[in-house]
């Protein structure tokens, strides 16, 4: 079967090129192509326009904030203030921070606080609102109401009332400092300045502990490899985890005592007088200064004696040696007490006039300060040995609290009213994955045997993990940017920081900018982030 | 293994009618090491708490233990003799089912009961309402002082309007609550039928009723009568007519082109004649506050965002024809090649810091944007610039954009040009707003099954027919609940306009609060604006919960 071709093509006439080119202008797909691209001249040409009135308008207040003149010569300085001087000082800073500091760390340092806010809320929400999420579930009247009331009011009231409640209401409610509240008998106290509690604080022998720390999970490593060898040589199998812990825990525990042992960098000044030359001197010293015959009988003093023989300690503000030497003195139940300041030279003004006997401090400081003392032979040097991690205890000292780490009203009030609101939230979410998990397959876990934690973990909830993620990360991301609420309750954000930044310097424009360039990075780095996971257990799943 | 099975495998259970404790124990307290350990620090905590309770309020707690102590004993005595009450089955399913169970209970019952205490105490009991009795010499620590909501009424409804023109207020708060309940009883499905002119007259009024707040609320300027205003705006209204007419979705009759002829002339003349009048002098829009501000900003920001929400989100999902890649990488590689050669080394020569030398090289923004342009939307500018626009703003905070309208809307006009301070804030809301309504909107639209596009496409419908017949009606009404959850986000989230400075009812509570008269009320006020705010948002909620059972979303 051969197609034949038709006698005759039917004559079609070649149109006229004008109608061709009509016809092209009505075409819709030719209309807009035209239009978007009358749009984005649209968009260059107001952009530009909004742009020269915006600098027109902020340059008419004084020079130009974005060209500047050295000379004849001019150059572009929209961005140069921020290298300058920031005058202003910010309350809650993770890092060293004075007010003659440059602009830009200012900046950073709001960026370091909403990172830290919205990096703790992300974690605490979770934990709170997958517990009210299964609480709501509960066979319970009691527990399923009352995490019902409680998604009620979170998602019914607006955030930044809950946040004023929580800070004015609750937070600055709190006792003054001076009658601060201990909590729970430990060392952690509440007052309307905010929580204080111990920290950790790594001393300068922890390098050295680091190191053990590094050896040992190398040889837990090694370890392992060389067991598993010989089980599949002898194929008798042995307590591998036991070993690996065993053998971790005693490399880490010889660092310890070796960093201990080793450590001199710790310096302490006394003077030839005072005839100290360890720390059991220091008791000897203070027991003969007492009168007691042992430091036991220390509660039979009245507080104005105890601060009389108490020893008097010299120290630099916030230093690791003055924590370090405290939490020795206090395992050996000595009294003390401590005048800090802000630079060497104080304190050892301090020592020389006889306001404390003892200066503590790194020997290198110590070592150039004994030099210009009036007569330097008679002062020592002691050596004080350090742990590599010392807790610094927060104590009350006077109307004050010193010492540990402090948790500022703001953040926490911040932290707090994040962490319910959106736990509300969050709670629904998980009740609303767990309820899309079939019943039959909580039925075939209790059937196989599982108890109820147990058909959570490992039936319930990873299925319904697919369901909860993707609105997860909408509201972890919310979480993120609203933590710019903190300005309203003066938590020195990255908001309330640009906001001071702007009024400061009038550079509104450079700031706005950076801030939102700022935002939008850490919105996107969040959600590639949580898409990245739930990808991943999205592959678990099938 | 099987040792450990036949351990834990609990006796034949219920044969008789004797009560078995091996079982019993097992399943609930020695079943796990877990559960062991889970009950008895419970049961420490629970006892603890109780014994720390008693000294504070003795009745309460023995009351409550006595009340827990009589049920456990009626689902004891129910389950030894087979014999359940309603009472009993009642508590043994919900409260006592378990042992942890009922000493979590009688925790959660201390708990609540103590807090009961407490909230009645300082919010009752001790409270002061005597509006006259608020300065701080009146105030006590162990009881509210509610005086002051009655006290500031006025300023928490309307902020700080003149009296004259609070009169007003009423009016437009009358003209609203009348509509309600008006629409409320038409809409009866027994009475729709009798009601039909007024139910339809009704509908009008509220198509209108946006501006007709306004004029209540803002008033209308004395101007002159400008008839450019005129003449384009009858452009505008006739060239929609002609586009839709054209796109078929709206039919053509001589009548209709006269009415959309006529339309904003007569409006506009009304307009002016009202400003004329001077019946609606201006009010100072600054005045604004309190509870009236908060709505008025959460309804215009819904209001609003709801169209340009919709266009954003038809722009999204757009298939126009983009723009050839032969039109758009020579353009763009032209304008990088220009801006290297003549821009990069003058401003590399300008700049000083590290910031300004990489806004020199601002041409590979531009090679980015074609880039992305053609890779992720083919040349389609639409979807592009309004898949930009939403990521843009959903990644930025609300109050930077508030931000952005109240302080630096200014800067981008001409000098002199000073405008209230509402107008920008609802501007920037409506931006954020608009992006997450486009989003529930694409949710929308995303719903709807592919069948249904292909079946007007089969139909030759054009584009804007299959979106006003087919895919929009069904869309909307998917979304409703969202947009109604939508409005209880702008409600609730327009306290943040109170941070940068207008006085709503969040904003209007912190002004009371610093007030002489008032000072040091900051729980009373707070708590009073959760309450305002809870009700408000619970009413509508519980709407958008009626709604959709209504129009059976999830069941067609």
């Amino acid at each position: 079967m051969v197609k034949t071709p038709p006698a005759s093509l039917p004559e079609t006439e070649t149109p006229p090129f004008w109608r061709k080119a009509i016809n092209y202008m009505f075409d819709l797909r030719f209309l807009g192509v035209l239009g978007q691209i009358a749009f984005i001249l649209f968009v260059v040409v107001s952009m530009k326009a909004l742009g020269g009135n915006f600098s027109k308008n902020v340059n008419r207040l004084g020079e130009s904030q974005f060209v500047c003149r050295d000379g004849s010569f001019s150059y572009r300085c929209a961005f140069d203030f921020m290298d300058s001087e920031a005058g202003f000082d910010v309350s809650d800073t993770p890092i060293d921070y004075e007010t003659t500091d440059p602009y830009w760390k200012v900046f950073y340092i709001g960026i370091l606080n909403t990172l830290k806010v919205a990096f703790l809320g992300v974690i605490l929400v979770t934990i709170v609102g997958t517990f009210a999420g299964i609480a709501r579930l509960s066979k319970n009247w009691l527990v399923s109401n009352l995490a019902l009331w409680y998604v009620e009011l979170m998602r019914n009231t607006p955030l930044l009332v809950q946040l004023f409640f929580i800070y004015f209401g609750v937070l600055l409610a709190l006792p003054n400092i001076d009658k601060a509240k201990q909590l729970l008998g430990m060392p952690i106290f509440l007052s309307n300045r905010g929580l204080n509690y111990p920290s950790p604080q790594l001393t300068s022998s922890a390098s050295i502990w680091m190191a053990f720390l590094v050896l040992a999970i190398i040889q837990v490593q090694v370890q392992g490899i060389i067991l598993n060898r010989k089980e599949e040589r002898t194929g008798q199998s042995t307590n591998r985890l036991g070993a690996g812990i065993a053998s971790f825990l005693i490399i880490v525990a010889i660092g310890w005592f070796v960093s201990v042992a080793v450590s001199d960098s710790q310096g302490l000044l006394v003077s030839k007088a005072s005839r100290i030359q360890n720390l059991e001197d220091i008791e000897k010293n203070v027991l003969k200064r007492s009168g007691l015959n042992g430091l036991e009988e220390l509660s039979t003093l009245s507080e104005e004696e105890v601060s009389a023989i108490a020893l008097q300690i010299c120290a630099l503000r916030d230093s690791a040696s003055e924590t370090n030497l405290t939490a020795q003195l206090r395992a050996m139940n000595i009294p003390y007490e401590v005048t800090r300041s802000g630079r060497p030279d104080q304190s050892i003004k301090k020592y020389e006039e006889g306001k404390c006997e003892v200066f503590v401090a790194p020997k290198t400081v110590i070592a150039a300060e004994r030099a210009t003392l009036e007569n330097p032979s008679a002062h020592l040097v002691l050596t004080v040995r350090e742990k590599p991690i010392v807790w610094s205890v927060p104590v009350r000292e006077g109307l004050n609290i010193n010492g540990g780490t402090k948790m500022f009203p703001e953040f926490m009030a911040l932290l707090i009213g994040l962490v319910l609101f959106y736990g509300g939230s969050l709670a629904e979410i998980v009740r609303a994955g767990i309820l899309s998990v079939t019943k039959g397959q909580s039925e075939a876990a209790r059937a196989l045997g599982l108890n109820e934690s147990q058909r959570l973990q490992l039936v319930v909830m990873p299925q319904a993990l697919r369901v909860i993620i993707p609105p997860l990360i909408g509201i972890f991301l919310s979480l993120a940017k609203d933590t710019s609420l903190g300005v309203a309750i003066g938590f020195p954000d990255m908001y309330a920081v640009s906001y001071t930044m702007m009024n400061q310097s009038g550079r509104i424009l450079q700031i706005f900018i950076i801030m939102m360039l700022v935002y939008m990075l850490i919105s996107l780095a969040f959600s590639l982030a949580l898409n990245w996971y739930n990808e991943r257990v999205k592959l678990v799943e099938r | 293994m099987m040792t450990e099975t036949t351990k834990t495998t609990p006796p034949s259970r219920g044969t008789g009618r004797k009560f078995d404790w091996q079982y019993f124990l097992l399943e609930n307290i020695t079943g796990s090491r877990y559960q062991t350990i889970w009950i008895t620090v419970l049961t420490l905590f629970t006892a603890f708490f109780a014994v720390d309770q008693f000294k504070k309020a003795p009745t309460l707690v023995l009351v409550i233990s006595i009340l827990w102590l009589v049920g456990v004993a009626m689902v004891v005595v129910g389950a030894l003799f087979h014999r359940q009450t309603e009472v009993s089955r009642w508590l043994k399913d919900n409260l006592l089912s378990s042992v942890s169970n009922t000493v979590l209970s009688l925790l959660l019952m201390l708990g609540l009961g103590m807090a009961a205490r407490g909230i009645a105490l300082w919010a009752f009991i001790n409270a002061n309402f005597n509006p006259a009795e608020t300065a701080p010499e009146f105030q006590t620590t162990t009881g509210a002082t509610w005086g002051v909501v009655w006290g500031a009424r006025k300023l928490l409804l309307t902020g700080r309007m003149t009296p004259e023109d609070s009169s007003r207020v009423t009016i437009a708060l009358w003209f609203i609550i009348v509509m309600w309940v008006l629409t409320y009883i038409t809409s009866r499905p027994a009475l729709r039928d009798k009601f039909k002119l007024v139910y339809k007259v009704l509908m009008g009024l509220w198509l209108f009723s946006p501006v007709i707040l306004y004029v209540f609320l803002a008033g209308i300027a004395n101007a002159p009568y400008n008839t450019s205003v005129v003449l384009t705006g009858l452009v505008i209204f006739l060239a929609i007519y002609a586009l839709f007419w054209s796109q078929k979705i709206a039919r053509f009759s001589w009548t209709n082109l006269i009415s959309v002829a006529a339309a904003w002339p007569l409006i506009y003349t009304v307009w002016w004649a009202i400003g004329r009048s001077e019946i609606f002098p201006l009010i100072n829009v600054d005045t604004w506050g309190g509870f009236m501000l908060s709505l008025i900003v959460a309804s215009a920001v819904v209001i609003l965002s709801m169209p340009l929400g919709m266009m954003l989100a038809l722009g999204r999902r757009s298939e126009v024809y983009g723009i050839p890649s032969w039109i758009v990488w020579p353009v763009a590689i032209g304008i990088t090649i220009w801006g290297f050669v003549k821009t990069t080394p003058q401003l590399l020569a300008d700049s000083r810091s590290s910031i300004e030398m990489i806004f020199a090289f601002w041409p590979l923004a531009v090679l980015f944007l074609a880039y992305m342009l053609q890779r992720t939307f083919s040349g389609n500018v639409v979807a592009g610039a309004s898949t930009a626009f939403i990521e843009l703003i959903r990644s930025v905070p609300l109050i930077t954009l508030l931000f952005m309208g109240i302080i630096m809307a200014p800067f981008f006009f001409d000098e002199g040009i000073s405008i209230a301070k509402p107008w920008p804030v609802i501007v920037g809301y409506t931006l954020f707003s608009a992006a997450y309504t486009a989003e529930i909107i694409r949710g929308g639209l995303q719903a709807i099954p592919v069948g249904q596009y292909e079946a007007s496409d089969s139909l030759a419908l054009n584009g804007f027919q299959k979106m006003r017949f087919i895919i929009l009606p069904q869309a909307i009404r998917i979304v409703i609940p969202a947009i109604v959850g939508q409005f209880i986000g702008a409600f609730k989230s327009s306290s943040l306009v109170s941070i940068v400075g207008l006085f709503d009812l969040l904003g209007i509570v912190r002004a009371v609060l610093s007030n002489p008269q008032w000072l040091g009320l900051r729980r009373e006020m707070y708590v009073f604006l959760a309450i305002v705010y809870f009700i408000g948002s619970f009413v509508m909620s519980s709407y958008s919960r009626r709604l959709e059972v209504r129009l059976g979303i999830g069941e067609r």
